[in-house]
């Protein structure tokens, strides 16, 4: 089975050599839109992250509630970047206020202990 | 003057007896009402464990106050007053007036919006209407 399949991908690729640089290679993308993920060149698609407030509306984040934004450090005790949880700029602002509140009052930690 | 209303949380030592607890409670809103400011609300969260240690300990007893006042004089003295208690191991006052200002413009600003523009609830309803005016305009 393999061996046969290798031979008769080898021709495609020996006709779109004379027939062009341009040309050949979107007609072989064309022919399977789900080829190119599978033979591992763009392998996967990043999912796009979206802002867990903006979904949930969040006008205001409380810094009492530490089950909310524990979620929001690494952890050593560490705020994760925006570009890690997909929080958008303006309640990543919000966030880290409501964090380094809750760190004052011992609610959540400065750094965790080993 | 503006009201301005403050979160103010403490944290007592764990061994403290319950009486303590409501003697240092007292002592705050006797102080408040006394600089013209005003204790709202009192929540005991009680015993909780503190994401680190705070004087060798690792529990403390919350005590959540939200206290509201016309000038910073109370805070001053409420956070004195702690100070000087020997129950009390940490506490925190966060101004918060402004920021529910902003939460409640913010919601106004939302709910005109979608008063203005109903997305959601009404795509459902009127969508029909004008998809059959298209249909009949078509048929015409």
């Amino acid at each position: 089975m393999a061996d046969e399949s290798a031979p008769i991908q080898v021709p495609p690729s020996a006709q779109s050599g004379p027939s062009g640089p341009g040309g050949p290679r979107p007609q072989g993308r064309s022919g399977g839109p789900g080829g190119p993920a599978k033979r591992g060149k763009r392998s996967f698609v990043r999912k796009k992250k979206v802002c867990r407030f903006c979904v949930d509306k969040a006008d205001f984040i409380d810094y009492k509630k530490a089950e909310i934004l524990a979620p929001f450090l690494q952890e050593r005790g560490k705020i994760l970047p925006r570009r890690m949880t997909g929080t958008c700029a303006r309640h990543q602002r919000w966030l880290t206020v409501a964090i380094k509140r809750a760190q004052n009052i011992a609610l959540l930690p400065f750094a965790a202990e080993l | 003057m503006e009201e301005r209303q403050y979160d103010l949380i403490f944290i007592c030592r764990p061994d403290t007896p319950e009486a303590d607890v409501d003697k240092v409670i007292a002592t705050l809103e006797h102080a408040a009402t006394e600089k013209g400011g005003k204790v709202e609300q009192v929540n005991k969260w009680g015993r909780r464990r503190m994401a680190y240690r705070v004087q060798k300990l690792r529990e403390g007893y919350y005590v959540y106050l939200v206290v509201k006042s016309s000038h910073g004089e109370v805070v001053k003295e409420l956070e004195r007053r702690l100070k000087v208690s020997d129950a009390v191991m940490k506490y925190l006052t966060v101004r918060l007036d402004e920021e529910l200002k902003r939460q409640e413009k913010l919601k106004r600003h939302r709910e005109r919006r979608a008063a203005r523009r109903p997305r959601k609830a009404a795509t459902a309803t009127p969508a029909p209407a004008p998809g059959s005016g298209e249909q009949a305009a078509a048929q015409a």
